[in-house]
């Protein structure tokens, strides 16, 4: 999904220009009424796509832009002004916008610069990432989170008597500002409810978080054979199950052909109880970089979504690497 | 000669047993093992000291017998995966504050009434490459969750004091 902020002071203009992106974008849009609020929406993750007004009251469009170059802010922006002197397109182009629209805006010149820009096409961000992550080790982490999906989908098909669809794994390098931008959508999502679970091992480490989405509860208790009244610490706990159930098993398959075991810290839970924020600024200068494996489950004939996202650090690579190599190898 | 080596190297696998044995009774978590009838085959220093039940009072004995506040209907419903699929299953403080309802380790200078705990069901592996037993590991987080607890009231305080003088403002 791409996230999208709206920057403008004027509450017509941002109402106009949420109007003219595309319906079928899958798009969540944020808003903000001059340049500071729109950096401290950038901070806590909401958008990835800046559309810029210049002229605002407090911090104008420039500064803004400044700000955000200055300090390297993974955000795109393209600048919706009515400003259209030569100049004004020349020196946000400067201060790395990679477009000027002029206003007003219109639906059909809206979707062509975000066709030319790539937010089109789906999700943008992961053809950047898989530039930087080898074809074939990419290859190779799919291969090895299919395997291991594939052992986890038997085994809970089998324990819970149902179908598992079992999802294409998803497999990238993130930064920090992506995660944070996932997880802060867990903690402004009031729907839904995640765990996340450290784990170690023969030098490789790294996160997995299990996100539930609230509506699947009332199944997931008829899966679970559980009939007590559904209460917030019911949820709790058949999220606390489900989640030792997937990232156990899927933990597992990864382990087995990696030849070594894991250990698992006992789950922390997001979101219910705990502000993300607050979790994830904490380290937030700790690591750059992480390898993301993300899973989608769902269930044949139940309405149960869930997310498996499984993070590697940085530094469990050049292991990971090595202990793949067989599979490397021609 | 041969003979004392082996009956050597025998005797320092018991005495290695024995302080092993003595390391599971003293370590600071409890533990308990159960089969697949939910019956107790360990029951360690630190469960013996929190319920006053000798392992002897125990042993053998199911632990929903012992304990009517744990079902078997829930019981089982944990058990299953981890004898099954040989995943862990994890219980925290914050789903269920506590499965065995032991007294406060700190009754004189903490709050709680009760201990939190952690707890984690890890499948083993016998010899013979079954899983027969599983084994229950219970953390003592009555600190953390007190903190956590605290921690809550105070933001709830703040956010109150912060809307009652937005509201005398506005007036």
């Amino acid at each position: 999904m791409l996230s999208v902020l709206i920057c403008d002071d004027s509450m017509v203009a941002r109402k106009q220009v949420a109007k003219c992106l595309p319906q079928d974008l899958d798009v969540n849009i944020h808003f903000a009424k001059h340049g500071e609020e729109a950096l401290d929406a950038i901070a806590s993750g909401k958008g990835q796509l800046l559309l810029l007004d210049l002229n605002m009251p407090v911090m104008d469009g420039y500064e803004t832009l400044k700000n955000i170059q200055d300090h390297e802010l993974s955000v795109k922006t393209i600048v919706i002004s009515g400003d259209i002197q030569p100049e004004a397109a020349e020196r946000v182009a400067n201060l790395g916008a990679l477009d000027f629209i002029k206003k007003p805006v219109n639906a059909e010149e809206l979707s062509e610069k975000l066709t030319e820009h790539g937010f089109l096409c789906d999700e943008p961000q992961i053809d950047e990432a898989l530039d930087e992550l080898p074809e074939e080790i990419r290859d190779c982490y799919q291969e090895i989170s299919n395997v291991a999906m594939g052992q986890a989908g038997d085994h809970l098909a089998r324990i819970m008597n149902v179908f598992v669809e079992l999802p294409i794994p998803n497999v990238n390098l993130i930064e920090v500002s992506e995660l944070h931008m996932m997880l802060s959508d867990i903690d402004s999502h009031e729907s839904i409810s995640g765990v996340c679970q450290g784990f170690l091992g023969d030098g490789i480490s790294g996160e997995a978080l299990c996100i539930l989405s609230d509506s699947s509860f009332t199944d997931i208790a008829r899966i679970l054979q559980v009939n007590e009244h559904m209460d917030d610490q019911m949820q709790l706990e058949l999220l606390m199950d489900a989640a030792s159930l997937l990232i156990g098993t899927c933990l597992r398959g990864i382990a087995n052909q990696l030849d070594m075991h894991f250990r698992q810290g006992h789950p922390v839970v997001l979101g219910q109880h705990q502000s993300v924020d607050e979790l994830i600024k904490s380290n937030k200068s700790a690591w750059k970089k992480t390898l993301a494996i993300e899973l989608s489950y769902g269930l044949e004939g139940f309405n149960v979504q869930c997310d498996l996202v499984l993070l590697f650090t940085e530094e469990s690579m050049d292991m990971m690497n090595s202990k793949l190599s067989h599979l490397l190898e021609d | 000669m041969a003979t004392s080596n082996v009956d050597q190297d025998t005797l320092n696998e018991l005495l290695e047993f024995h302080w092993m044995m003595d390391m599971i009774q003293t370590v600071d978590v409890g533990i308990v093992v159960l089969n697949r009838n939910s019956e107790v085959k360990v029951w360690n220093g630190f469960m013996e000291a929190h319920s006053g039940m000798l392992p002897s009072d125990v042993r053998d004995k199911n632990i929903n017998d012992l304990f009517p506040d744990i079902t078997t209907n829930w019981l089982s419903q944990k058990l299953k995966p981890v004898f099954e699929l040989r995943t862990r299953a994890f219980i925290t403080w914050e789903q269920r504050p506590y499965v065995f309802k032991f007294r406060n380790y700190r009754p004189i200078t903490s709050a709680a009434p009760f201990m939190y705990q952690n707890v984690v069901f890890s499948p083993l592996v016998s010899a013979t490459g079954t899983v027969d037993n599983v084994c229950m590991m219970i953390y003592d987080m009555t600190d953390a969750a007190s903190a956590k607890k605290q921690l809550l009231e105070l933001q709830v305080r703040a956010n109150e004091a912060s809307e009652n003088e937005a509201s005398e403002g506005a007036n």
